[in-house]
């Protein structure tokens, strides 16, 4: 399955789309660091761990939409049509749809470390620093997630009906525009400005609060689901539904 | 190699029945004809023959063992053009066929690619991305997925179907070779590819069988039902089905079928697309 993941990678990193979401990504995470974090948030440093998830939760819909983006190369009409050839091969359905799966993970995790690079470059230049085992547990936390649960509940989707992953590309925008619930405060970064405030000191230390920990650790774990039951799926050859009418 | 197909019968979800209890054997070395009408139940049963179905009713079996338990072995002997697939466009030829050598499991696919390549006539686009090609060209890089590996059992789905003349006379000798040590099924509309290398003919009609054998014994069974003559001569028949029209200069020349040929024609050799035409006018007539 080495080489079905290494086609997939570059089917899915060599293309103009990559490129443009790359170029996106760098272009809007410049601005939020050279605009936003530079401050810091809730009276941090630029470089605390608050102000840096503030920035991962600012780039999180442009991460979603990649991800989602790298599924429509499995589940657009052209892909259908392919799949009738790939079915007809001996190699599982489970296997072929781990190593399809392990190639979109490895896409969003270059756009995640190109936005963690380019916050390292950032933080380098600007300030000389370079402690980042700080940050790796906001880091975890704001993305892996809602990332996992994207690649999960897209793939869903997808499968379904390829246009409703455009539909999907939307949500973190409509969570960015709505009042949300302490829970959810990851999806609009009202966690990492708000909720810092409320624990009495100065400069606290990352903590997650119990809500924000339940709904992150439900997202991860509906998203590992969602995932286990797409591969599941493509375990059954039978699928009369998915197939091509009869001529 | 060996299929059994017995009392197969297929319903789909929608409630249309499109196979109904058909019988067949299939033995290698043969390349066998599947005709039949738009609708007939070809693809389904190459479908079924594939696994991607699974039939309502009867067996399929592959050399003794229900093709549900047999499933992968028979996929790993199999090459599978589909009528209606799709390619990877941002792959290239030879990258698309790497990709389908290792889903096939392949170990020295660099041999197996070229030598694919070669059968199917695109040493020169082996490096063109496939978005490149023309619609004859990507059907050609379907055929040469199939025949990667050198499988014993091939089903070709309407392979010739864009194909200029010469590529199509090119395909039938290709099929030709490679049923001399193979079982190869191949369904199409194109009689002339039937006529030409197939040593055995199915004809489908309306979910049944309604011939199986070689096409000797198809074209022996119209034999005193074809009969040829100008349109200015013909009364009104029942059951009279015009098979060609000519323009000539004595008028229009009919070729036509019929149980009891009438008078004013004249009796003529069948061909295999007449005794083709027969058997299924007959059908429809029932």
């Amino acid at each position: 399955m080495g080489k079905i993941f290494r086609y997939e990678c570059r089917r899915l990193l060599l293309n103009k789309f990559f490129l443009g979401i790359m170029a996106a990504l760098l272009f809007y995470g410049w601005q939020v660091l050279s605009g936003v974090t530079i401050l810091g948030v809730s009276h941090t440093a630029p470089f605390s761990p608050w102000s840096f998830g503030d920035y991962l939760s600012r780039m999180l819909p442009l991460l979603w939409i990649g991800i989602l983006f790298f599924l429509t190369f499995f589940t657009s009409p052209g892909a259908r049509r392919t799949a009738v050839l790939t079915a007809a091969t001996p190699v599982t359905s489970r296997a072929y749809a781990l190593a399809r799966c392990a190639a979109a993970l490895t896409g969003g995790a270059l756009l995640v470390l190109l936005c963690m690079g380019e916050a390292a470059v950032f933080y380098g230049r600007m300030f000389g620093w370079y402690n980042w085992g700080s940050l790796v547990l906001p880091s975890l936390v704001t993305l892996l997630p809602p990332l996992v649960f994207a690649l999960g509940s897209g793939w869903q989707m997808g499968q379904r009906r390829h246009c409703l992953l455009y539909v999907w590309m939307a949500v973190p925008f409509l969570l960015i525009a709505l009042p949300l619930p302490e829970a959810l405060g990851l999806w609009n970064g009202s966690f990492f400005t708000v909720y810092p405030l409320t624990l009495g000191t100065l400069d606290p230390e990352f903590a997650l609060s119990i809500p924000v920990t339940i709904a992150q650790l439900f997202l991860l774990v509906l998203g590992a689901f969602l995932l286990a039951q797409n591969s599941k799926s493509a375990e059954q050859p039978i699928e009369m539904h998915k197939l091509p009418v009869d001529k | 190699m060996e299929i059994n197909i017995q009392e197969v019968g297929m319903t789909y979800p929608s409630g249309k029945q499109a196979l109904k209890g058909l019988n067949l054997e299939l033995k290698s070395p043969s390349l066998i004809g599947l005709l039949g009408p738009n609708g007939a139940g070809k693809s389904t049963l190459m479908k079924l023959l594939v696994a991607a179905l699974l039939p309502t009713e009867g067996n399929i079996l592959v050399d003794g063992a229900p093709l549900a338990r047999a499933e992968r072995k028979l996929k790993a002997s199999l090459g599978y053009l589909p009528q209606d697939f799709g390619l990877f466009d941002e792959l290239t030829v030879t990258q698309f066929l790497d990709y389908m050598a290792a889903l096939k499991g392949l170990g020295d696919s660099k041999a197996a690619i070229q030598k694919a390549i070669g059968a199917v006539n695109l040493e020169e686009k082996a490096k063109a991305k496939i978005r490149t090609l023309s619609g004859g060209q990507r059907q050609r890089v379907g055929i040469a997925q199939a025949l990667l590996g050198d499988p014993p059992f091939l089903i070709f789905d309407e392979p010739t179907v864009g194909l200029d003349p010469e590529e199509r006379i090119h395909f039938r000798n290709l099929f030709s070779r490679t049923a001399q040590e193979r079982l190869v099924l191949l369904s199409t509309h194109i009689i002339e590819d039937v006529q030409s290398v197939c040593d055995q003919i199915v004809v489908i009609h309306q979910g049944r069988i309604r011939f199986a054998g070689t096409p000797e014994r198809l074209i022996q069974s119209a034999e005193g039902h074809v009969g040829v003559f100008y349109e200015r001569e013909a009364v009104q028949e029942e059951g009279l089905h015009i098979t060609a029209r000519v323009n000539t200069s004595q008028g229009v020349r009919c070729r036509a079928v019929a149980d009891d040929l009438p008078p004013f024609a004249q009796a003529e050799e069948p061909t295999l697309e007449d005794a083709y035409l027969y058997l299924i006018s007959g059908e429809a007539a029932q």
